[in-house]
């Protein structure tokens, strides 16, 4: 591949962003030349997104330089990246489900097929054809978006891509977001057959957190972590564990997780769950939890563990043959029912669905107990007061005051204040966190690391879905492994002697 | 592209810088609606010193009555998210309700008819939390429903109304001849006053309206809420009908319904936050004061009452405008 001596299509040089309290990206460099795929690879909150979206204008860098065929750019929408010829395949896909093909592929960029406003229907079917021609691909262009396959609307996406071919006159340049996610292995294979014939005529930027399909579809792989690139390999000389490596950082590993403090389970058992189904994503799960343990559930996603833990929360409902919540049938009707079986959750979307950010940190830690700071129907403020002044400080929340809005703090500490209006509860038995250290920095990371071991301690049972295997690994009990809705397999993680990530990922995927 | 997928990408990037932003928006919900009426009395003060006798303060504040009771309740549905546009169509179904029985019942028609607007309020909040529609059309399709309701029961007509039963909610009180509708008006307030501040409801509705999924998520009991919120908005349209029935000596089947646009006008004016999760009753009852004294104003200007419509209506327009906060809407619909 002589792609060495060519001047690359797109540089970026030293990307900078920040949003208040976080840095995404902190001197991001890379290169794509024609023709090439270019992997690009890190940890959730490596800055891999942000750097994407700076790339198709979505995010406006705060320093550094984007350069599009020797040119330095600066795109200010989706729009102008698309005239400039860089386009992106959504992970979460952007089609407009109830239109065509042909219009989708097209929009925006109707051009000749569009006269007074009118579309000409065959002209525009046309020029979508010539598009879908260009990847091979035999979808109908008046089929309507919505009825295609998951694949084929990725196949829409890319055809999407290349129609800026014609606008610019140069090969545009493709960044795939995560395009393998929810792809079977068949439909994977076709996409990376795809990819070999995109790059006939278009440069490619592949982001995916699968190591190993990185490793065989690159020409190059970029690694990046805490909004760094850290390394340029050719994967010819690198496998999956120097990639992994290289992701994590050597000197995070081990302490950080604290795994010594790990006390072993109690024999109890808290949870039960025999036969538990959610419609259309998981059937006929069982597992046990005992005391004082972290179960952790591992599985890609679609796996159906996150719809599983919602559904134990009575957030989802879901049908079941037992579950029992120390010997009692646990009735997940709601969260309020669920609140009051003494189980508390953690959603991985904190802002979303975890916090109210304009209310005060002491509203917030009290919201799901308000009762235990009332007499009767009136609110006892200064109770309130003196109990969320207690968490804030055994959990060291940094915060001007407990009535300071818990939006304005950090993330680390927002996330103290979820896990404390569940700890607040003397009589928690079994929490439930759905990702509790998504978009946290290292040192926050660690202090809910160290909270979790806390609880476990104290005899309180903990679901644990992680962001990466090492956390969840180094962190749980036991680890439940899913896939499709399945409980494929459960593997012991005690102190000292934690299974090899592979062994687990083996099982998921 | 789809729209929504831009924008959201864009809210979610730009979410901390936008915290000052909303601190700023906070800041101006809060001191604008003083100065706004402090503004329009000065302006009306100067143009007719006459304005602040005391005897047109408190005829100001009498006819400022059922508008504040509407607002009241109505300002609780904004408050957790939704919307009321059924308030007035019910207060005018009240009134002929009230004209109607007011003969058989006496006295007990002013619970009677709260309780069945309550009952209304609570059936648009039931179907608007079970079929999940949004509260905006359930509402809009119940002011249909209730004027209707409306004006076939009363025949269409105007039912006047006599004897004692409603006297006391339009008199005057001694010894400084106050009008009893303002002790009336502000008993209610109180009420509101009373049940957010000592108790833990206004945080409840706080939460739902900024954030339902986090609402549901800490347990709180979300739908049940929200049928409350509706029947107590629906129970201050049953009141704020008796009050009107109390003034006009009748009832009429669309006696109420020119109060819909100023009641939204003074929630918004006042600083509630019409996308939800912010506001309160001071502030709905400084809204109330400022479309108060805004009509008082335009007639001291000489201004026909035939305009007054067109001033709610961009006064509307322009509080949200100013005031609305973006970053919570995924694109505005």
């Amino acid at each position: 591949m002589n792609t060495q001596v060519q001047p690359p299509v797109l540089a970026v040089r030293e990307l900078r962003k920040s949003f208040a309290e976080t840095t995404a990206l902190d001197g991001v460099t890379f290169e794509v030349r024609p023709h090439e795929v270019v992997g690009l690879i890190g940890e959730n909150g490596a800055g891999k997104s942000t750097l994407l979206k700076t790339l198709i204008g979505l995010a406006q860098p705060d320093s550094g330089a984007i350069e599009l065929r020797g040119e330095r750019i600066r795109m200010r929408g989706i729009a102008q990246a698309g005239a400039a010829g860089i386009g992106m395949v959504f992970q979460e896909q952007s089609l407009i489900p109830n239109l065509t093909v042909a219009e989708n592929i097209l929009l925006v960029a109707e051009g000749g097929a569009v006269v007074g406003g009118v579309y000409r229907w065959r002209e525009l079917k046309r020029r979508a054809q010539v598009q879908l021609d260009k990847i091979g691909s035999a979808i109908p262009v008046d089929a309507i978006t919505e009825t295609l396959s998951f694949a084929d609307r990725q196949l829409v996406e890319i055809a999407k891509v290349l129609a800026t071919e014609e606008r610019t006159n140069a090969e545009p340049v493709v960044l795939l977001d995560e395009p393998t996610s929810v792809l079977d292995r068949d439909e994977t294979e076709l996409l990376f057959a795809q990819i070999e014939r995109l790059r006939t005529r278009a440069s490619v930027v592949f982001v995916s957190h699968r190591l190993d399909e990185v490793l065989r579809v690159s020409d190059r792989v970029y690694v990046l972590r805490n909004g760094r690139t850290v390394a340029e390999c050719l994967p010819g000389d690198v496998d999956e564990a120097t990639l992994r490596r290289l992701m994590i950082g050597r000197d995070l590993e081990g302490s950080h997780y604290d795994e010594e403090s790990q006390r072993p389970a109690r024999e109890a058992v808290r949870l039960s769950v025999r036969g538990l189904t959610v419609r259309d994503v998981c059937a006929g799960v069982d597992f046990d939890v005992h005391e004082g343990e972290v179960l952790g559930i591992a599985g890609v996603q679609g796996s159906g563990r996150e719809e599983l833990c919602r559904s134990i929360f009575g957030a989802l409902s879901s049908r079941s043959e037992s579950v029992t919540l120390e010997g009692r049938p646990l009735r997940m009707r709601s969260p309020r029912a669920a609140i009051s079986a003494d189980i508390g959750f953690v959603p991985a979307e904190r802002r979303r669905e975890g916090m109210v950010g304009t209310m005060s940190v002491a509203e917030n830690i009290t919201l799901p107990h308000i009762a235990e700071v009332c007499v009767g129907p009136l609110l006892q403020r200064g109770k309130e007061r003196a109990l969320a002044d207690a968490w804030i400080e055994r959990l060291r929340i940094r915060t001007p005051s407990a009535s300071a809005p818990l939006g304005s703090l950090s993330g680390g500490n927002q996330q103290k204040a979820v896990l404390a209006r569940w700890m607040v509860s003397e009589s928690l038995r079994l929490l439930i966190l759905d990702h509790p250290t998504r978009g946290l920095d290292v040192g926050a990371k660690t202090e809910v690391y160290q909270l979790i071991r806390e609880l476990t301690a104290s005899g309180v049972s903990v679901l644990l879905m992680a962001d990466s295997l090492e956390e969840l690994i180094a962190m749980s009990h036991r680890v439940l492994v899913m896939k499709d809705g399945h409980v494929t397999d459960v593997i012991d993680a005690p102190a000292g002697a934690k299974p090899a990530p592979l062994r687990v990922l083996e099982r998921m995927v | 592209m789809s729209v929504s997928d831009k924008t959201g990408s864009f809210a979610r990037l730009g979410d901390p810088p936008r915290l000052t932003q909303s601190a700023r928006r906070k800041l101006l919900l809060t001191v604008m609606p003083f100065a706004v009426l402090a503004g329009l009395v000065t302006a009306i003060a100067i143009a007719n010193p006459n304005f602040l006798r005391p005897a047109s303060l408190w005829t100001a504040l009498d006819s400022a009555v059922p508008l504040m009771i509407l607002a009241a309740g109505a300002m609780l549905v904004i408050l957790c998210g939704g919307i009321d546009l059924s308030i007035a169509a019910l207060a005018s179904l009240a009134s002929v309700l009230v004209a109607m029985w007011v003969p058989q019942l006496g006295g007990w028609v002013v619970p009677v008819v709260v309780v069945v607007c309550a009952l209304a309020g609570a059936l648009q909040g039931t179907i608007h939390v079970v079929a999940q529609i949004p509260s905006f059309l359930v509402t809009l399709g119940g002011l249909a429903v209730w004027s209707g309701i409306a004006l076939v029961v009363s025949g269409a007509s105007t039912i006047g109304v006599t004897g004692t039963a409603l006297d006391w909610t339009f008199t005057r009180v001694t010894p400084w001849n106050i009008p009893s509708a303002v002790f009336i008006g502000a008993a209610v307030v109180l009420v509101f006053a009373l049940v957010m501040n000592l108790t833990p409801v206004r945080r409840w509705l706080v939460a739902i309206g900024s954030s339902e999924p986090s609402a549901l998520l800490a347990g709180l009991p979300v739908s049940q809420t929200k049928i409350v919120v509706f029947a107590v908005s629906g129970a201050c349209a049953g009141f704020a009908g008796v009050m009107l029935v109390g003034r006009t000596f009748s009832g009429a089947p669309s006696l109420a319904d020119s109060l819909l646009l100023p009641v939204v006008a003074a929630i918004v004016v006042g600083g509630t936050a019409i996308t939800g999760g912010f506001g309160g009753i001071g502030r709905t009852v400084v809204g109330v004061l400022i479309i108060t004294v805004l009509r008082v104003g335009l007639s001291v200007a000489g201004v026909d009452s035939s305009y007054e419509q067109i001033f709610y209506g961009v006064l509307v327009i322009a509080a949200v405008a100013l005031t609305i906060d973006r970053s919570k809407l995924p694109f505005v619909k």
